[in-house]
């Protein structure tokens, strides 16, 4: 009996061995990225930014204490955007930035319903986007103000531009990831939220990776040499949401913030803040 | 191991997060966020439109006085995906309970951020305070 007993051992730890390889390389078939025929990852999809969290939609739901979120639900916004410098404004601008902020950020173009770069548009959490992939060229929806993006493939930037909100873009494949030149915006502009404006020298350089199945990380290099010292970085991740579907938003329904800013303006000593000194 | 650790300790310490909240305008300017309220009432009107979901709630004060507050919030695609359903779960003869922020103005107006329907159930309704104005100090 006990001559049995070996191959038994041998046949069980072989099926645990082969059973686990299975299972992982089943997991990394599902988190594969998916690639169109061209052997091109497949950007193709509905995404959420400025959240890490895989599954379903991401949104927040009340926690113990009344108006906060739950711990589980709270990621979704504060992880929006991250940069690993301070914004490089010039002296001038920087004082401009800091004025919007001491008026809370009322002269917002997006308060106006007025949309803005990809940094801006990708990083906002409650609006999904959605990426419509052919070889040609790369469409992206996005919910937020009902806009749209048209990026052609190795194509050049047309010669005519006329200065817009959301900027003309190109695209290019560079090994795995979308690169994309996006050039030719209006000085009208925040390219981040928090007062990041911008003048119509902005040139951002978009870098979308598909990381997994579920994320894209998207990294967009922002330049504009009449209001920064120095190119400057911004990054969110993508991430998949089967299931959702873009809805619409027309912001200029019934937007009384206007009515509304026009009045508070009159009585700027109601919401205008004074920074603390950061030199005491 | 000790030098990685550092190098990633490093790393994370040099990420500054940005905490700009986005939305369609700046929480701020228009609401103090330092001017909590809890209101109980009944439901007279709900406006389901963009950029932003309105209600209007009867609030009784403590001398049976009767006054009907306006109540902003997200608009009607964030709120399906947030799980309300227009004519369902907000009607009118609903009773309510709503925490949210003031206006700065003083009048009976406030961004809705929570909302607790007639069953118990919970759900925001609005973004949380500060949204869309930025931080105090350019970061």
């Amino acid at each position: 009996m006990k001559h049995f007993r070996r191959p038994i051992i041998i046949v069980t730890m072989l099926t645990i061995v082969f059973g686990c390889a299975r299972t992982e390389s089943k997991d990394q078939t599902v988190n594969a990225i998916p690639r169109t025929a061209d052997g091109k990852p497949d950007l193709t999809g509905v995404y959420q930014g400025g959240s890490t969290r895989r599954g379903p939609w991401d949104f927040q739901v009340p926690g113990d204490q009344p108006g906060v979120a739950s711990p589980e639900t709270q990621s979704v916004f504060p992880a929006a955007q991250v940069r690993k410098d301070p914004i490089p404004f010039q002296p001038w601008a920087k004082e401009k930035a800091q004025e919007y902020l001491n008026m809370r950020s009322v002269d917002d173009p997006a308060g106006r319903c007025l949309p803005g770069p990809g940094p801006r548009l990708h990083a906002v959490g409650l609006f999904p986007i959605q990426i419509v992939q052919t070889p040609e060229q790369i469409i992206i929806l996005y919910e937020y103000f009902t806009v749209y993006r048209v990026i052609p493939l190795n194509a050049k930037h047309p010669d005519d531009l006329e200065p817009s909100f959301m900027g003309n873009s190109v695209g290019r494949w560079d090994g795995d990831t979308l690169v994309v030149d996006v050039t030719g915006f209006n000085d009208k502009g925040w390219v981040m939220a928090g007062a990041i404006f911008h003048s119509d020298a902005l040139h951002i350089t978009e870098r979308y990776t598909r990381a997994d199945k579920d994320t894209i990380n998207y990294e967009a290099t922002i330049d504009d040499p009449k209001v920064f010292t120095k190119p400057f970085t911004s990054s969110t991740t993508l991430m998949l949401r089967e299931g959702t579907r873009l809805r619409e938003y027309i912001c200029s329904e019934n937007n009384e913030d206007i009515l509304r800013y026009e009045e508070l303006l009159k009585r700027p000593e109601l919401f205008r803040r004074t920074p603390p000194d950061s030199s005491k | 191991m000790a030098k990685s650790l550092f190098k990633i300790a490093g790393f994370i310490l040099l990420l500054a997060v940005a905490r700009n909240i986005d939305a369609h305008h700046s929480f701020g300017a228009e609401f103090d966020g330092n001017k909590t309220v809890t209101l109980k009432g009944v439901i007279t009107k709900v406006e389901w439109a963009n950029p932003h979901c309105h209600f209007y709630m009867d609030v009784k004060d403590p001398a049976g006085k009767t006054t009907n507050w306006k109540f902003e919030g997200f608009p009607p695609n964030v709120l399906a995906r947030t799980g309300f359903k227009k004519d369902v779960t907000l009607k009118v003869g609903d009773s309510l309970t709503v925490f949210g922020w003031r206006a700065r103005d003083g009048s009976a107006l406030a961004h809705a951020r929570e909302v607790t329907l007639a069953d118990g159930k919970r759900l925001f309704f609005g973004p949380p305070a500060g949204t869309g104005e930025g931080n105090p100090v350019l970061k």
